[in-house]
């Protein structure tokens, strides 16, 4: 009988229509769900390695690796485009594989400007078919880090030759491409006849960073179209620029753009008031870049609370009224749900009271956007009788740090003192995003819980040399002179002398949000800490870790997820939160997983490729599982 | 644009020229009792620089804020400020704000979320069951309402129950009492009945509408301090100044009304006090906290006029001289947390005690302290009593705190105080249920049972009778010493929990400070009628009222903790006098 339940559920799967991965984000709305379930419940115990494809990176870039950072997911092309599975490396090389087998059957690599100190990311690249190209019908696009945007023939990875310069368009200006300063990391987006891409900009160290244009351009020519830059109205500042993956929704011919903090990230004296269309939802037409509507989660940021993660379209069905719905996971650990026809929240927005700044100048927003539903999904406050230690004497410690921090929970501006931030600008949520079981209104998600301290200290008073890191990686702290502003930011994660975070466990952790009930289903922990510790121990210690990368959900009734600081690949019962199955990968895996049904066998697909901003190893490793044959 | 020249009477510093503004709904007709606030939008800017606030002895002007609101008509005539910002409200309606006030101003309808959003604090609390447990919902109330309005918008967001009971752990650090034993219970029905309430948000009760005796009133406002001060209590002092003080930052504010100038006084402390002082901090985490002294309660000496002032966290008598603008600092023999405080007509001063459970009397002919025992309820809270200077001699941080339970058992809690038109001094003890008589002569102590709940603060009028708000019971109570009996007064809102009050002994008028229902209710007292006054800004928690002896205006202060959760995130004194005719 327990082996007739898998064989009933296979057979459905096979009539069921077949399962790609047509998108980034599994479909151009970001649902993170595909329909394959042949892999279920009952028999994901049996998953196992099918292949494995290295990229070749790690030998080709040796030392260089320590500026990657792996997040790229693969797309299924369809038949009619040579039905591979094609992603790209952080140094923007695109691979197309044997979906069966992972060999490769082509590569393309755009030989990037490899200067300045900026990781190195590639999430994915796109696919769209363009009928009245003779040449070049069935193509990919790809946003490099040295930000030209490239399309290239599906087929073979070869240029478009009708598409821009040899097959790419620039996405800077005459002042040419300035390494270090903006890149691109998430891929573009096609919807209707444009192509469109947003950018990663530096928006902590400059006041006045780069613009945050979203470019839009002829998906055959690569003329340009269109062009939004966000922060219209504020020369004292820049960014705001749209780094996570963009949403598409064709029905109503919109593109749904997730933009981040105005620069700088935690100083807002030049940039008064609440800086519209920063931190925000912002709807634009896809054919004009029209605005439709704009919904900013955050005002007047100072926290580098971006938009974090693609906004997830879903059809909302409370009280018998059909939506067209938008979710949006953030930083501060939020999830707005939006119609996404207005940008109306669908659930009552309560405005948060806001601490004040003690900084000369700064005007902070008098009160915040919250949900009334779901709950935050995690508790922004942390008092000193609640430190945490693995002994009392870290626990001491960590109660002693702080009692000395400002706190006023979340939104509690930094000031010269330090100041509690958490979440952090780690989140909370981040790029992974969340996935929707399908049409249940359940969104899952990975959830950062782990809390951070900042100040302001007077560049005046900065030792030269003590500016440095720009990021707060593995009990580094982060020092970022912002130029042009007479400050200079100092972040850390809040943790004890023996490196362990002063909370209470978990610290990363997986959460079940019912989207129409507005209640949290479940939360489990996400991720052991064994290999965290000053030493390797032998067995899985389930504190859940700090995470980066996303998770997917299947109709089997899984969720698979990595990015974990324990090299554990995982797959969650999407009811339960019970961990069904793991694989101990080679390096930690920081990139959203993807499925795909090809040839009759459905195939679970992960980038490994360390988490160096965690001081995890680093790695080139494409794995795919796959039950026995 | 109608502008008339009228001369208005404003006895604050605003342009006289005025115009008249008629407010109305989308149909035209006019909206009566529409309140429209104007702020100015130039300020003298102020030297902030001791730590964001005006330094010792430097003076800064205050932009001064008005209210007023539209008569049966929808009219209304206000001052003519080029540099304002103008915000029209009405119940019902969205909010509208204009730079240049129109001469008519058309509001719109609110959704129905917003107009549910737009309800005060108490009307949702009121629909709070707890379970069918009175008692619970009650000693929610009283140890969870004293700081903020509990039932805002942002109080009713879903919470899973973690996170509930994260909030009631983080408030009992701050001075909340609620028993550990109902955190989780508390947290649960926190979560489930907020929940039904957002569901069926019909259930909850239409807040009480504006009435017509608003257009006779009008309310200034002015900002002191930051979003982090708390503006506890206040003097209204003969000399025409209003004095404020900063609880958490141990200043003084002096404000002239007339000008909108204030100067700043900061209370010294000595060398070696630490941070909230003998208590200890409770608020850690809070920013820039300077709560050396703790300034409380304010009385002036009917003599010389100096105020005293309790400085709740030491054991200590402040003493401000109003002509050297000198601070005296005098020791106190005994007794712990100095609170409410008043002054008799025999030079004496006369303030509770709180944690000890004590009167404490100064006689300023004799310079001598007077510490007057209130008595124990059982033999075990004698015991935690007398073992309080023996607890205190122990560090702040490893001082041993008994866990709070139902009946609040070593903690009476000697709140209110006043004197009596014949001398006697009259206690209310908050947790115990009771009130004390002091004989002012002979100092013999007399207690009576309180046959309600949470007898906060009080007062006596001019005929002797006394005054008390019960706070979790949402009660206003006369007593009557003379036939030893009690009445009780519904309250004009529902679910209100009364902080404190004062009388208007000229008018016969008792007022009582609102905080759940963003309203200050004035009592009648000859005709046993309300009159209920909106605040001008959303969240204005109040805790102690003023009373102009020669107009019967009143003033009061936001207190919100924090502040920065109130509208405009500033502390304000405010002042709610008759219109000239």
């Amino acid at each position: 009988m327990r082996r007739l339940l898998p064989l009933t559920l296979l057979l459905t799967a096979a009539l069921a229509q077949a399962s790609g991965w047509s998108h980034y984000g599994g479909d151009a709305g970001g649902r993170h769900f595909s329909s394959a379930a042949a892999i279920d419940r009952g028999n994901v115990a049996d998953l196992d390695v099918a292949w494995v494809h290295r990229s070749g990176d790690s030998e080709a870039y040796g030392e260089e690796m320590r500026l990657t950072s792996t997040q790229g997911t693969p797309i299924l092309l369809p038949p009619a485009a040579g039905e591979s599975l094609v992603y790209c490396t952080p140094f923007s090389r695109v691979i197309a594989l044997d979906p069966g087998s992972g060999k490769q059957r082509w590569s393309f690599d755009p030989q990037i400007d490899r200067r300045g100190e900026r990781p190195f990311r590639c999430r994915g690249v796109s696919y769209a078919e363009v009928e009245d190209s003779a040449s070049c019908r069935h193509r990919l696009y790809l946003g490099t880090h040295d930000r030209k945007l490239w399309a290239l023939d599906a087929a073979t990875g070869k240029p478009c030759s009708d598409f821009g310069a040899g097959g790419h368009v620039t996405l800077y200006g005459d002042e040419g491409y300035i390494p270090g300063e903006v890149s691109n990391s998430s891929p573009p987006v096609v919807a209707g006849d444009v192509v469109i891409t947003g950018s990663t900009v530096i928006d902590f160290a400059y006041a006045k960073s780069p613009r945050g244009t979203v470019l839009a351009f002829d998906k055959r020519t690569g003329a340009p179209r269109w062009r939004f830059d966000p922060l219209i109205g504020f020369p004292g500042s820049g960014s705001a620029n749209v780094w996570a993956p963009i949403s598409v929704d064709e029905d109503l011919g919109v593109v749904y753009l997730p933009t981040s903090a105005p620069s700088p990230d935690y100083y807002g004296v030049d940039r008064p008031g609440d800086n519209p269309n920063a931190n925000s939802i912002v709807a634009l037409e896809s054919a004009t870049g029209e605005v439709r509507w704009s919904f900013q989660h955050v005002r007047h940021d100072l926290w580098d609370y971006d938009t974090p993660a693609q906004p997830i379209l879903f059809t909302w069905k409370k009280g018998g009224a059909k939506i067209p719905a938008l979710a949006q996971v953030t930083k501060q650990g939020f999830v707005f749900v939006l119609d996404r026809r207005t940008g109306r929240s669908l659930w009552e927005i309560t405005e948060h009271p806001a601490p004040p700044s003690q900084i000369p100048g700064e005007q902070t927003a008098a009160t915040q956007p919250k949900p009334i539903a779901p709950p935050q999904l995690l508790d922004p406050f942390l008092m000193p009788d609640d430190a945490w230690g693995i002994t009392p004497i870290d626990r001491r410690d960590c109660r002693r740090q702080l009692s000395e921090l400002g706190n006023l929970g979340l939104f509690t501006p930094l000031k010269e003192d330090l100041t509690l931030m958490f979440p952090g600008s780690l989140g909370g949520s981040n790029w992974g995003g969340g996935a929707l079981l399908g049409d249940r209104p359940v969104l899952i998600t990975n959830v950062n819980n782990v809390p951070f301290s900042g100040r302001l200290i007077p560049t005046a008073d900065v030792a030269s040399g003590d500016a440095e890191h720009d990021h707060p990686a593995a009990g580094h702290r982060m020092v970022v002179t912002m130029q042009g502003t007479p400050y200079t930011v100092e972040i850390g994660s809040l943790q004890s002398f023996l490196g362990v975070p002063c909370n209470k466990p978990p610290w990363g952790k997986l959460v079940a949000v019912d989207l129409e009930a507005g209640t949290i289903a479940w939360d489990v922990a996400l991720g052991s800490v064994h290999e965290m510790a000053p030493f390797p121990v032998p067995f899985h210690i389930e504190w859940g870790t700090p995470n980066l990368g996303g998770g997917i959900a299947t109709a089997g009734g899984l969720f698979f997820i990595g990015a974990t600081m324990d090299r554990q690949f995982r797959a969650f019962d999407v009811d339960t939160g019970e961990t069904l199955w793991r694989y101990t990968l080679p390096v930690d895996a920081a990139a959203t997983p993807m499925t795909y049904e090809y040839r009759g066998r459905q195939y679970v697909v992960i980038n490994a490729g360390g988490h160096h901003m965690f001081s995890r190893g680093t790695g080139d490793y494409l794995y795919a599982f796959a039950l026995p044959e | 644009m109608t502008r008339l020249l009228l001369a208005l009477g404003l006895t604050f510093a605003l342009p006289s020229l005025a115009l008249t503004v008629h407010v109305v709904d989308q149909a035209g007709d006019p909206i009566p009792q529409a309140m429209v606030t104007i702020t100015p939008t130039e300020v003298p800017a102020a030297d902030l620089s001791d730590d964001g606030y005006v330094p010792h002895g430097v003076t800064a002007t205050a932009g001064t804020v008005l209210t007023r609101f539209t008569d049966a008509l929808g009219t209304v005539a206000l001052p003519d400020d080029a540099d304002a910002r103008y915000r029209v409200r009405a119940q019902g309606f969205v909010d509208a704000y204009f730079d240049d006030l129109p001469e008519r101003v058309q509001l719109a309808p609110m959704s129905l979320e917003q107009l549910y959003a737009s309800y005060p604090s108490n009307v949702w609390l009121s629909q709070l069951a707890f379970g069918g447990d009175e008692a619970l919902k009650k000693s929610f109330l009283l140890n969870c309402a004293f700081c903020h309005q509990q039932a805002s918008p942002f109080m009713r967001n879903e919470r899973t129950v973690e996170q509930w009971i994260s909030v009631i752990e983080r408030m009992n650090t701050y001075g909340a009492r609620l028993p550990p034993e109902h955190h989780e219970r508390v947290a649960r029905l926190l979560q489930v009945e907020y929940r039904e309430l957002r569901d069926n948000p019909e259930r909850v009760p239409v807040p009480r509408d504006w009435e017509p005796h608003l257009s006779d009133i009008e309310m200034v406002e002015w900002p002191i301090g930051d979003g982090f001060s708390q503006m506890h209590d206040f003097l209204l002092h003969p000399n025409g100044y209003v004095y404020v003080g900063d609880n958490l930052f141990d200043r003084l504010y002096e404000i002239d009304t007339d000008t909108g100038e204030y100067t700043v006084y900061k209370v010294p402390h000595r060398e070696d006090d630490e941070l909230g002082g003998i208590l200890g901090n409770r608020f850690e985490v809070f920013p820039k906290m300077y709560n050396y002294m703790g300034v409380h309660s304010f009385a002036h000496s009917k003599k010389d006029g100096n105020i005293f002032i309790t400085p709740s966290m030491q054991q200590a008598l402040l003493e401000f001289d109003v002509n050297t603008k000198e601070f005296i600092i005098h020791e106190l023999p005994g007794g712990y947390y100095p609170h409410t405080i008043r002054t008799d007509e025999r030079d004496r001063v006369w303030f509770t005690l709180a944690l000890s459970s004590q009167v404490g009397m100064l006689d300023r002919k004799t310079g001598e302290f007077e510490i007057i025992d209130l008595p124990a309820r059982t033999f075990r809270e004698w015991l935690v009593l007398k073992s309080l200077p023996l607890i205190f001699w122990i560090d702040p941080e490893l001082r041993p705190t008994p866990a709070p339970n139902d009946e609040s058992i070593g903690l009476p809690m000697p709140y209110g105080i006043d004197v009596a038109p014949n001398g006697d001094i009259w206690v209310a003890r908050l947790y115990a249920n009771d009130i004390a008589r002091i004989d002012a002569e002979t100092l013999e102590v007399e207690m009576i049972d309180f046959p309600f709940n949470g007898p906060r603060r009080l007062r006596v009028d001019a005929a002797g009778t006394l005054w008390i708000v019960a706070f979790q019971d949402s009660l206003l109570v006369s007593y009557d010493p003379a036939t030893k009996q009690y009445r009780k007064f519904e309250l004009p809102v529902i679910n209100e929990v009364p902080y404190a009050l004062n009388v208007d002994r000229e008018r016969g008028v008792v007022w009582v400070n609102g905080n759940q229902s963003d309203t200050i209710l004035a009592f009648d007292i000859g005709t046993e009628t309300w009159k209920v006054y909106p605040m001008p800004r959303q969240r204005f928690f109040t805790r102690d009222i003023e009373v102009a002896e020669e107009d019967g205006a009143i003033y009061t202060t936001n207190s919100h903790f924090p502040t920065y959760q109130s509208e405009g995130a500033v502390p304000t004194l405010l002042r709610i006098s008759p219109l000239a005719d």
